[in-house]
Formats: structure tokens, sequence, C-alpha cells
């Protein structure tokens, strides 16, 4: 029932998700923040069995500050992402495994902005637009059709407003508010809230 | 140094992926997956030769070697895997074993007892005896309690003579005159019953083999394609590979060939394979002395 | 369906005279969800030594990460290249290793001998049974439209560019009658001096 979608611009990729906290068919709460920070420019979106989200995240994102305090140095986005699918991919083999899916974003002073998705099997692909949960049903195929390399953050925040539109008007359940973030060269900036625009039909 | 090794060196299985492929058994409602397995005639037998001067010291059928014979089909589920494999396998000069079952527990096995019978014959000097690789096998078979799906037929010749056991997934064996495993074996078993004969010459029961293994290719579902044969007397191996091509493919009538530049291509990129140039040695003729 | 067909793939290879080649389609999806259309399956081991990984995509990056590991050791330790029958032996014990507990791939090799160029493929099933062939190799989820396209269009002595030809249209038309891999494939065409890399145009549906 969770979204997360990322798209990867011009300098900077846009990560948003949704921000109900669920238990069964209740939302418990509405401005849930399902983003973890994992360093200065990587920024990790996380969905899946509760307690496992917020276990395995907060120990990548420790795990990449050690990281950088024993080596002097950052992993990159591509290290990080590798990082986190190898410990995925041993989780998944001890007794008890993971049900997490992650879109990690990042920008790298060499390789530029990158996404990476990631799913609760450890699969990890590099892509400019992803989105994990039944969202992706319906807006998958608007991202294929107005997805366009390259794009600035205004473009790339109208396509995901378009996105949400059609998750709004097609998916039965109300996934509300979203929240924003950017990953540029500069670091990590909270972009506010978004909702879906009300449909015409229902003015 | 050991900080650096990922992996560290340990023998035997790794049970490590166990628990969760039974997870993702339960996640995505997906049986597991099928191996490709031999379903096969595996066939062999034991013969006499009359002309020989040398008796067995009790009152037995004299004979002096062994015959293994096995097709060369394998399948995965109903699909032909591959055509020709090789189903007699090598455990040491003088013992060779067929295998029937799951084909890789029957390659990895044999290979493992053959490793371990090249070992005992290094620490003991002599010729390793059919008898002990038929008990490294059924014990090892045994220990993992049938879950290494390796049907075999063992065969070889050492100084008590030629014998030939056939040995079950579970550990179980029997040492008989003439024995059959695999899918096809009920069909060439049927065939041996009804030629088998004690002091049979080697051409004799090469030909009961042959016909053995045949009606399992032809008859049997899970075995084709050709006949391969293995003859081990004292001090002599023939591995006749393939013995007999029971099923010979037509002639391709036509040709099949695409056009050249069919194939839409969107890139290419080429990469030139470099040459270390390892050493230079440049050989002058000497002319012959002739004065 | 089985844990091999969540993703997707189709991955053959086939003999010519002295060349071989490799192929794969490129499509990640998760069961009927495209995904990616870049996905990486065929690896390079060595400049004339390929390995094709279909199956379950996680498997296919670990067991891919763990034989590189594996062949990097050797390397080292021997101080030259592999042969692709040792590397194959490799592969094979890796997976048997894990009898009870599999990876979900299928491997496919496929290269040319380090010393002799002798061409080589050969194929395994999850738990490592090698198979040897003088012919071709196909693995993945279409792997009954391949052995069919495969044992129709195939024949020997193929030189590079009849080979390309003939392993491309196999494998486009094997995975056109599957739903989950196609979108794209990549071929591997492997010479004694040359390695060339080409992208199809397929279909997109």
């Amino acid at each position: 029932m969770e979204c997360l979608i990322g798209i990867q611009g011009k300098d900077f990729v846009l990560l948003a998700t949704d921000t109900i906290s669920a238990r069964s068919v209740v939302a418990m709460k509405n401005d849930h923040d399902k983003m973890y920070k994992l360093s200065d420019n990587l920024l990790m979106a996380v969905c899946g069995e509760s307690g496992d989200t917020i276990q395995f995240s907060e120990y990548i994102a420790k795990n990449v500050q050690l990281y950088k305090m024993r080596n002097g140095y950052e992993l990159s986005p591509h290290a990080a992402a590798n990082f986190t699918r190898r410990n995925m991919a041993e989780s998944l083999r001890s007794q008890r495994s993971q049900m997490v899916n992650l879109l990690i974003a990042g920008h790298d002073k060499v390789d530029g902005p990158s996404l990476y998705y990631l799913d609760y099997l450890a699969s990890l692909n590099k892509l400019p637009f992803a989105i994990h949960g039944y969202g992706s049903l319906f807006a998958l195929s608007i991202m294929d059709k107005y997805y366009l390399k390259d794009l600035d953050f205004d473009a790339a925040k109208d396509l995901l407003i378009k996105c949400l539109n059609e998750i709004q008007k097609r998916f039965i359940v109300n996934l509300g508010r979203f929240r924003l973030r950017v990953v540029d060269k500069d670091g990590i900036h909270d972009k506010g809230m978004v909702h879906a625009e009300p449909d015409e039909s229902t003015k | 140094m050991a900080a650096l090794c990922a992996e560290p060196p340990k023998g035997g299985f790794s049970f490590e992926n166990c628990a969760r492929d039974r997870h993702q058994a339960g996640q995505i409602p997906f049986p597991l997956a099928r191996y490709i397995t031999y379903k096969t005639t595996h066939h062999s037998i034991g013969w006499g030769e009359c002309t020989h001067t040398q008796k067995n010291t009790n009152d037995n059928v004299h004979m002096d070697g062994v015959v293994l014979g096995a097709d060369t089909r394998a399948t995965e589920d109903t699909v032909v895997a591959d055509k020709n494999c090789a189903k007699i396998h090598y455990l040491s000069d003088n013992i060779y074993c067929c295998g029937a079952g799951t084909a890789a527990d029957t390659e990895m096995t044999t290979q493992l007892i053959s490793a371990e019978l090249e070992l005992h014959r290094l620490n003991t000097g002599r010729i390793p005896r059919v008898g002990t690789a038929n008990r490294l096998l059924k014990q090892m078979l045994f220990r993992y309690q049938g879950y290494i799906g390796a049907a075999l037929v063992l065969g070889g010749v050492d100084t008590t003579g030629p014998s030939l056991y056939s040995i079950w997934p579970h550990g179980s064996t029997d040492k008989l005159p003439y024995v059959t495993m695999g899918s096809g074996s009920l069909a060439a078993m049927a065939v041996f019953e009804d030629g088998f004969k004690p002091d049979m010459t080697r051409e004799e029961a090469m030909k009961l083999v042959r016909d053995a293994i045949a009606a399992g290719i032809f008859n049997d579902l899970g075995s084709g394609s050709n006949i391969d044969l293995c003859v081990i007397t004292q001090g002599k191996v023939e591995y006749i590979r393939p013995h007999e091509i029971a099923n010979q493919k037509g002639v391709k009538q036509g040709k099949y060939l695409y056009k050249r530049g069919t194939t839409g291509v969107l890139s290419t990129e080429v990469k030139k394979v470099e040459f270390d140039i390892i050493g230079t040695e440049i050989r002058r003729h000497q002319p012959m002395e002739t004065q | 369906m089985s844990i091999l067909a969540y993703n997707g793939a189709a991955i053959m290879a086939m003999k010519g005279k002295n060349c071989v080649a490799i192929a794969a389609d490129r499509r990640f999806g998760v069961q009927a969800q495209t995904i990616s259309t870049e996905f990486e399956k065929i690896f390079e081991m060595g400049p004339q030594l390929f390995v094709g990984l279909p199956g379950l995509a996680t498997d296919v990056q670990t067991v891919f990460q763990r034989l590189k590991f594996r062949l990097n050791i050797y390397e080292l330790r021997e101080n030259r290249r592999i042969k692709p029958k040792t590397f194959m032996s490799m592969v094979s014990n890796l997976l048997y290793e894990r009898r009870f507990g599999p990876y979900f791939v299928e491997p496919v090799i496929a290269g040319l001998d380090p010393v002799t160029s002798e061409p080589y493929v050969a194929s395994m099933d999850l738990i490592g049974c090698p198979m040897e062939t003088n012919d071709f190799v196909v693995s993945g989820t279409c792997s009954e439209q391949m052995y069919g396209m495969c044992e129709s269009l195939w024949e020997p002595n193929l030189e590079p560019d009849d080979l390309f030809e003939t392993i491309s249209q196999a494998l486009m038309n094997a995975f056109d009658r599957d739903a989950v891999s196609g979108w794209g494939a990549v071929v591997y065409i492997i010479e004694k001096d040359k390695v060339t890399k080409r992208f199809l145009k397929t279909r997109q549906d």
C-alpha cells in the first residue's frame, strides 16, 4: 500500500514518499517520514514491513557513517548501493530475513546524480525513474510517456504530480500527502509536501 | 589477511541459502525449481570367457570382466536437455560407474569418490578394490539420507576378479551378476532376464548389454540417443563412446541461414583482444657440415 | 511458475568456426511488470570468456560477484588466464556447494581457450550439473523455444558474421514467444583477435 517514487533529473534526484504509517487497514499517522539520510549526498527511501524498515535502514545509515569515519572519505552512491545490496542479500539467507524495498538517491562529484532501485530480494538496478508499491501499476506508464532525460526540478515535480494524480484517481487507497526531497551537489533539500491535484470532474 | 578473505575456505555443503529458499517458496507461491535428471537406463552386466585358462577357486561361474552400458539422454522434466551426455563415470583405472537420478548428484558424487579412491591408492600403494568404492559410495549416500539422488551401477575388476554392484540413493547396495538402474531399468532387466547366461564371452556380453540399453532407449521415454559401453577386464579398459548411434539424425535438406544484415543493430562495440608477447626467438638455419 | 521465472531471462551460446557467440535479452521485471530494459545478464570473466546468468536477479548479481572473487583469487594464485573448462568447474563447484539451498541461476558459459583458441560452450542447471556440447546451449524462461530455434537454425562451421545472424534470430524469435523476457538483446561474438558486442533492435512488447 506504500509508495516510493524516484526521478533522476539533470543534476539532481527527486525522491517522494507517501506519509502514512499504517497498521492493518488503519492509518495511524499521516506525517510519517520514510526517508533516511545516509550521508551528505545520499538519501534512502524505505517501505515494507514496519519493524524491518527502521531496523535495516538505521543499520545501513550508521554503517555508511562508520565507513566515512574509518576511512576519511565517503562511500560513492554506487558503492553505498552495493553495500546495501550485499547486506540485504546476506540477511535474506539468514533465519529471519528483512522485507524491505528501497530507493537510494545520491549525487557524486564524478558520476553525477544516480538513482538505485533495490527490491526485497536484493536485486539492484540503476534507473532514471523508479516506483515501489502499488502506485507503480498506475504511474510507471506515465513516467514512460513523459519522462525526459536531463529534466530540471520543475519539470520533475510536474511529472511527479502527474503520477500522483493518476494514483489518486485510479487507486482505491488514499495515500494522502507525499513528502519531497531532492539530492544534488549541495546536499539534501526538503521540498515540502505535495498533494495530488483534485480531479477536474470532482471539482 | 583473514579479514580480507570474504569466503574462508571450508569443505562440504553450504546451507546458507536454505532458510531463504524456504522463505521464498512461501513468499512467492511457487514450487522450487526442477533439476536436470537423468531418467535413464543404466545397466551393466558381468560376463565370463570360456576359453580362459585361469579358473576361479570356487566352483562359481568364472567371470573375468564387466560390461557397463548407458544411454546418453539427459532430461529436464520432459525436455531433452542433453542428447549426448556421458553417464559412465571414471572412478579409477580399474573401476567405472554408471549414474542415474539427479545429474549433478551422480556427477559430483562420482568425482568425489574418484578422488578418495586415488588418495587411497596413493596411501596404500595398491590398486583399489571395487568393494572399497562400493563402501565409500554407500556410506556417503546413506549419510545424506537419500537427499543426494544418485542411483549408481558400479563395476570393475580387482584382485578378487570382476564385480558388479547397484547402489541406491539411500545407500543400500546389491552385488549381483547383472543389474540395471534408472527409468529404463525395467525394460533393460527384461532383456537381461531373457538373455543372461553364465560364462558368456566378451562379445556375447557386449551384445546383451547393447540390447538391454536399446530396450530402454526405444521403450522408455526417459532414455534415448546413443549407446555407450565400457568393457573392463584385468588390466584393460575399453571405453567405447559411442558404441552405437542408435538414433541417427536426418540430414538437413534446406539452408536456414539468415542473410547477413537481417538483424537490426542499435550499436556495435569492438574490443581488440590484446596479446602479450612472452618471448621472441630467432632461429637461424644452420647449414649441415658436409666436408 | 518457478522462482527461476520471477524476473525473466533468455540466454544462449553457440559455437562457430574458430569463434563463439553468447546472447541474452535485457529485461528485468518483477513477474509481469517490467522495471528495467538495461539489465546485465552476461558478464566478462576474461578477454575471451563470458558467463550468462539467467534466473532470479538477486542471485544473478550475487553469483556473479562470488564468481568474480573466486576468479580473481585464481588468477592471482596461478598468474595466468583461466581456461573455459576450468572456469566451468569453478561455477559448477560454487553451485553444487549449495546443493540443498541453491542459487536460482542456470549459467551459460562461452569462450575461447586462452592458449589454443578452441571454442567452448557449456551450460549448467541450478545445482551445477555441467553440460558441454559441440553446438549450442540455452537457458532461461523460454528455453523450450530457444531449443527449437537453435535446433533448426544452427549448423556447423558458421563464420562470425553468419553466427551473429543465426544466434540473434534464434534468440529474438524465441523470446518473442515468451512474455517475461525480451525488451532488447545483446550479442557477443568472440573471435581470436577481437570481441564484438552488439545491441539488437527488438520488439518492445
